[in-house]
């Protein structure tokens, strides 16, 4: 289709751009606004985009970089399965399945829709929503995590597939969350299709589609352009990963070579684990291209034009690049670690632009409960931030979603009327920024008491390997689950909570920048008075305050 | 009494607008703005004004102002020193808020300070549940210990905001009291009493914003109104809020919250006016200033009023006119990137240096040089002669620009206002297409000192076929100060089933919310018969979170007007996401009362149609450069102060006024209707 475009000035493109951005912003709106569950409507843990006809990403909205993946997963399996010639207006695909549908875990179910223009597809609008559903399953392989769904008709030419609809709902364990959210899905594809149909009728299809493929071209040039400011070399760091589904640590190692305006990433990790922590190709494909971008030049338009001067390999069969039938529930904390690598491997050659080690997991917290009224069951997902790692010349943030995930947390207002559980403490822990000449972010610390008995499991790492400094920064605090006297110990994470039980859920901080003693004194006196950090150990770290 | 002022303070000028009710002469009087004490400013702009006028100040009946002191103290940090007492184990959500990062993918940003800093962040035992019921007592002296603790260490203000004090403000009151009590010189305010509404984050965070803005504003509003009472204006001082209305001084000290968009809102206000008296009641307003231009959508009239926005990085549940700011305005600076393509804006010239053409030290292009060059702007002097410009410098800034780009000086001295035009059309599609509108529906009010130049190329970019320019671009915002009624909204969250079962709750909640809205027409000291009152209830199927606003018909409360409130709500939600769950629970969550209190307006004269011939208007021709035409096209230059009502003519024209340039395209034609604006059509 590239041959026939015409020429396109660049004014047209950047006008065009901004549409496309605006169009994925809108979608993401409808979704939010529309949908039932508190995962989308309050925290927000979905995204929008549009693609082009040949599965590029033409855009995507400022939502969660964890979910590009699926998307740039799904529409390769969509167009192996389904003649495009068989496509009608109307119809809609849904797929979440990691290993025949391009998804990256089976909560995050995919909505793309073709958008045709006089009878030809010149595009899709694609979504993503994290259904909070699923919950309480096995992690020893996909089969039990869920219901795996290759890309399939949800409609067919506007008409709901009421027998695939209802296959899908009698899988998952709030049914009437599941189907508001597809419905809150359907309206942000239907504002896609009809933005960009109105766009083409514009400025004619031809176009709109030479912008498209003009956008990747200078999103690519930026990439390029970024790539070749940094030192040409091999730059190799390595981490320890933990999780409470797993015994030990594992080891995970990158090695990036800068070569002129290309780049090289390599990842080794163990073979893939019986648990829920594996990652497929297209998972560290969204890990690498974000955190390259963060490093390089972060106002690379979020199209697949930066990825072409990278080449991302890692084994197959690992940890992270795991093969069917390895469990991926929860890819994202190693996902999270592979940002920290990128990031570790390059401070050798670009120190000013990296942070230290970020909270480096997805805190999460899944509860299932039945409703003691009608015995419906309710989940409940919260995945809490914590530290940012230290930056150069600015301390890292505290309490906030790192690098792939960007969800809100649920108002205690909103949390306490929708579930029988009481928020009894949220707030910064003293003392988890690593010390820094730049301090690290402090962790948070959520402390739940059940008001009923429930399921409750637990994700996170971080637990045993603390995240890192850069340049002389120390570490920062580490995550930490804690029971009130009489909750039955927790098995890889998940256990079950009597009313009256209390959680205390601390996630890490994150690493500090350049040595402590150069911090100045003021800002120590200043984090003692506000409580950040202790005055003793102010004084053994810092030799001041 | 006989005359009503307006005033104005911005950033450069301060407007002064003077109606005398009887003859219903208009005059505007513009001094430079003091802002240091901008109330300075204002007294003087009063006294010169109506001097002018041979008025006295015992004349003046009304007083009207839309300020900026609350936005610039919020976006410069200078409030005061602010504490916070709230529920125990809370006191870091100030500052954690929804966990959100500032920027997605830039590692160096950074989130907006926050306004009260840890340890003057104090927590005390109290804990009340969802449903109203008190598990953990207040701790009294607990309270009481915070309030020493926060006057030893100096604040200003004190936010108390506890979980579920919407619901349950007990709590609340008695922390005020004894804040009352121990710290009564400081400013005190409760989350209760601020934004009695759910989610405490938003409740919290307006709160703090009110507390830190309190003392800023009262001084302000004191010194105000010593310096009117000096110059001896009898009459009741009124300020601008952020939904549009005005409210005594008294209300804007208490809760200054309220009018972090007083300025913007003005403008919207002016514009509903002006509308009103053209007939067009569907407009897109577009203010289009030196940095910054400013939208909004009138549907039927009115615009629509968002319950909660982030404001300069903070968020406020407050009432305010859905206005969107977009960080590009005349001054704004055009640049290649890294990548090759042509950006403009955020960054601004600014007043001062300005432009390139204002030969001032600046030698980056901005989007006025772009009109210098294109000749849509005159390209030997602005504001009607007072200030000369350099279209050679703004020429050659372009050209470098051109040269990186690989493209001819002229095409991109356009390709800049393309950008701009693009950046426009974006801001408009948040406020129309986002909210459900075709903006081709609507006619597009351009006004400030950039919208009459830029209205035409915008409007065509949306397919929007009708231009209205007001009379005075200019002084739109003062002007609007004459036309605006008293109003002040009132709230309550109450979760409720839409279902007969709840008639009574509904009413009851109505009831209290009118007997607030009584109070406060008593205050304001409104009259029984310019009191109105209009009722809406904030709607959701059981599930969302994010409600759509809902008018509830006159009258008592019956199931009729559950009907009524049913299908509205359907309709709505059809609109904007295109489906509705039949079957499903529909919540009713909030109650809002908007009270207004009407008061007498400017009331402006038609003028007699002076016919279609506009040809003693013209002053000159002028070269301008149109794509359409492939180069530069002459054009007649019309004197906006020369036209008369009934004048027709037709593009490529340019219209000239000091304070503004319209600019009008090939294909259009203009028309001066009886109040004197340009209406601008596209030919079919």
């Amino acid at each position: 289709m590239s041959n026939a475009l015409p020429a396109v000035d660049p004014i047209t493109v950047e006008v065009i751009g901004s549409a496309f951005a605006s169009i994925a912003e809108e979608m993401g709106e409808a979704l939010v606004r529309a949908s039932y569950s508190t995962n989308i409507k309050e925290r927000r843990d979905c995204s929008t985009a549009l693609f082009d006809t040949e599965g590029n990403t033409l855009c995507q909205a400022e939502h969660i970089p964890m979910h590009l993946g699926s998307f740039i997963g799904i529409l390769p399996h969509i167009l192996k399965r389904h003649p495009v010639g068989d496509m009608r207006p109307g119809d809609v695909f849904a797929g979440n399945d990691a290993y025949e549908g391009g998804g990256t875990h089976l909560p995050d179910i995919v909505l793309a829709e073709p958008i045709f223009v006089d009878g030809a597809i010149v595009g899709w609008a694609v979504n993503l929503a994290h259904h909070a559903d699923f919950a309480d399953r096995g992690h020893a392989h996909i089969y039990q995590e869920g219901l795996r769904i290759p890309p399939v008709r949800l409609y067919r030419a506007g008409e709901i597939q009421q027998d695939v609809l209802e296959l899908i709902l009698l899988n998952c364990q709030v049914p009437r969350e599941r189907l508001s959210d597809l419905r809150a899905q359907m309206a942000a594809n239907r504002l896609g299709v009809a933005r960009m149909q109105a766009l083409c009728g514009k400025y004619g299809t031809p176009t709109v589609l030479a912008a498209g493929q003009a956008l990747q071209d200078y999103a690519e040039r930026k990439m390029r352009a970024g790539i070749a400011n940094i030192p040409d070399g091999t730059y190799a760091f390595t981490d320890h990963f933990d999780s409470p589904e797993i015994d030990g640590e594992m080891e995970f190692a990158c090695r990036i070579e800068v070569a002129g305006d290309t780049m090289s990433l390599h990842f080794d990790s163990p073979p893939q684990a019986r648990a829920g922590i594996n990652m497929t190709y297209t998972a560290l494909l969204s890990a690498v291209y974000y955190a390259v971008k963060t490093v390089v030049d972060p106002t690379i338009l979020p199209n697949a034009g930066l990825a072409r001067p990278l080449t991302v390999t890692a084994p197959a069969g690992t940890v992270l690049h795991c093969v069917h039938p390895a469990a991926v529930n929860g890819r994202l904390a190693a996902c999270q670690r592979v940002v920290d690598l990128i990031h570790g491997a390059l401070f050798q050659a670009v120190p000013e632009r990296v942070i230290a080690a970020c909270n480096g997991a997805c805190v999460s917290a899944t509860f299932v409960g039945a409703h003691p009224k009608d015995g419906n069951l309710w989940v409940y997902l919260e995945t809490i931030g914590g530290g940012s790692g230290a930056r150069a010349h600015r301390d890292g943030l505290d309490g906030v979603h790192v690098h792939l995930t960007n969800t809100s947390n649920l108002p205690v207002e909103a949390l306490e009327l929708e579930y029988p559980l009481t928020l009894l403490r949220y707030e910064l822990v003293d003392g988890s920024g690593g010390a820094g000449r730049q301090r690290g972010g402090m962790g948070l610390r959520r402390v739940y008491r059940a008001e009923a008995d429930c399921r409750l499991r637990l994700d996170g790492s971080r637990l045993h390997a603390p995240p890192w400094g850069l340049a002389g920064g120390l570490p920062g605090g580490m995550g930490d689950f804690r029971f009130s006297e009489d909750v039955t110990p927790f098995v890889h994470g998940s256990g079950g909570l009597r009313a009256g039980d209390i959680v205390e859920i601390i996630t890490p901080g994150a690493g500090g920048y350049g040595p402590p003693a150069e911090r100045p004194p003021a800002q120590v006196a200043r984090d003692i008075a506000e409580g950040r950090i202790e005055a003793g150990m102010a004084a053994a770290t810092y030799g001041s305050g | 009494m006989a005359w009503r002022i307006g005033v104005d303070s911005g950033g450069t000028f301060t407007d002064v607008c003077l109606f005398e009710e009887a003859t219903g002469r208009v005059e505007v009087w513009k001094v430079p703005s003091t802002p240091d004490d901008p109330s300075r400013g204002i007294a003087q702009g009063i006294e010169e004004g109506i001097a002018r006028v041979g008025a006295t100040a015992a004349d003046v009946g009304y007083f009207g102002h839309g300020t900026t002191v609350a936005t610039n103290a919020l976006i410069q940090h200078r409030g005061v020193l602010t504490g916070l007492i709230t529920t125990d184990g809370f006191r870091d959500l100030l500052e954690i808020g929804r966990q959100k990062r500032p920027e997605l993918y830039d590692m160096q940003a950074d989130k907006p300070p926050v306004l009260v800093s840890r340890d003057l962040r104090l927590e005390v035992p109290e804990r009340v549940r969802h449903d109203g019921t008190v598990e953990t007592a207040l701790d009294e002296d607990a309270v009481r210990e915070a309030a020493r603790a926060l006057k030893a260490a100096g604040v200003k203000a004190v936010a108390v905001s506890f979980l579920y004090g919407f619901v349950r403000p007990e709590h609340e009151q008695a922390a005020m009291r004894i804040l009352a009590e121990e710290i009564p010189e400081a400013f005190a305010c409760a989350g209760h009493a601020v934004a009695p509404e759910f989610r405490e984050y938003e409740r919290l965070s307006t709160a703090v914003v009110n507390a830190y803005l309190g003392p800023v504003m009262r001084s302000y509003i004191t010194r105000l109104a010593e310096r009117l009472a000096t110059l001896g204006v009898r009459a009741t001082p009124h300020l601008t809020q952020s939904n549009g209305g005005v409210i005594g001084f008294e209300a804007a000290a208490r809760l200054p919250v309220r009018t972090v968009l007083s300025g913007p809102s003005t403008g919207v206000v002016g514009a509903q006016a002006v509308g009103k008296l053209a007939g067009i009641a569907n407009l897109i307003t577009f203010d289009m200033g030196g940095t910054s231009s400013d939208v909004a959508l009138l549907a039927g009239g009115e615009c629509r009023l968002a319950s909660e926005a982030v404001v300069h990085g903070y968020p406020i549940k407050a009432p305010m006119l859905d206005i969107h700011t977009v960080g590009a305005g005349g001054g704004s600076i055009a640049y290649v990137d890294s990548g090759g393509l042509l950006k403009v804006g955020p960054r601004s010239a600014g007043a001062d240096p300005g432009p390139v053409c204002y030969d001032r030290g600046n030698a980056e292009p901005t989007v006025t040089d772009a009109n210098v060059v294109l000749q849509t702007l005159n390209p030997e002097y602005l504001l009607g002669g007072r200030m000369a410009v350099r279209q050679d410098l703004a020429r050659a800034a372009i050209g470098r620009l051109a040269e990186k780009l690989g493209m001819e000086v002229m095409a991109t001295a356009q390709g800049i206002i393309s950008v701009v035009t693009a950046n426009m059309a974006k801001a408009i599609r948040v406020i129309s297409v986002q909210r459900g509108h075709d903006p081709r529906d609507y006619t597009l009010m351009a006004f400030g000192g950039a919208g009459p130049l830029h209205a035409a190329r915008l409007a065509r970019e949306l397919d929007i076929a009708r231009i209205l320019v007001p009379r005075n671009p200019g002084i739109l915002c003062a002007m609007g100060l004459l036309l605006t009624d008293l109003r002040a909204d009132f709230a309550s969250t109450r979760l409720t089933t839409l279902d007969p079962a709840a008639l009574p709750d509904i009413a009851a909640a109505f009831a209290g919310l009118a007997a607030r809205a009584d109070a406060w027409f008593a205050e304001e000291h409104i009259a029984p018969e310019a009191r109105r009152l209009i009722r809406t209830v904030d709607m959701r199927y059981a599930g969302q979170n994010y409600e759509l606003p809902i008018p509830l018909p006159e009258g008592p409360v019956t199931e009729a007007s559950l009907h009524a409130l049913a299908e509205g709500f359907a309709a709505a939600h059809r609109r904007l996401y295109g489906f509705v769950a039949e079957g499903e629970t529909v919540q009713l969550v909030t109650f809002r009362v908007e009270a207004a209190g009407i008061v007498r307006k400017a009331e402006f004269q038609p003028q007699p149609d002076a016919g279609p011939d506009a040809s003693a208007a013209i002053i000159g021709a002028r070269e301008v450069w149109l794509p359409e035409a492939g180069g530069f096209v002459s054009c007649p230059v019309y004197d906006r102060d020369r036209l008369a009502a009934g004048n027709r003519f037709a593009g490529p024209a340019i219209v000239e006024q000091m304070d503004a340039t319209t600019v009008v395209l090939p294909g259009m034609t203009v028309l001066v209707e009886p109040y004197m604006n340009l209406i601008l059509e596209n030919a079919a």
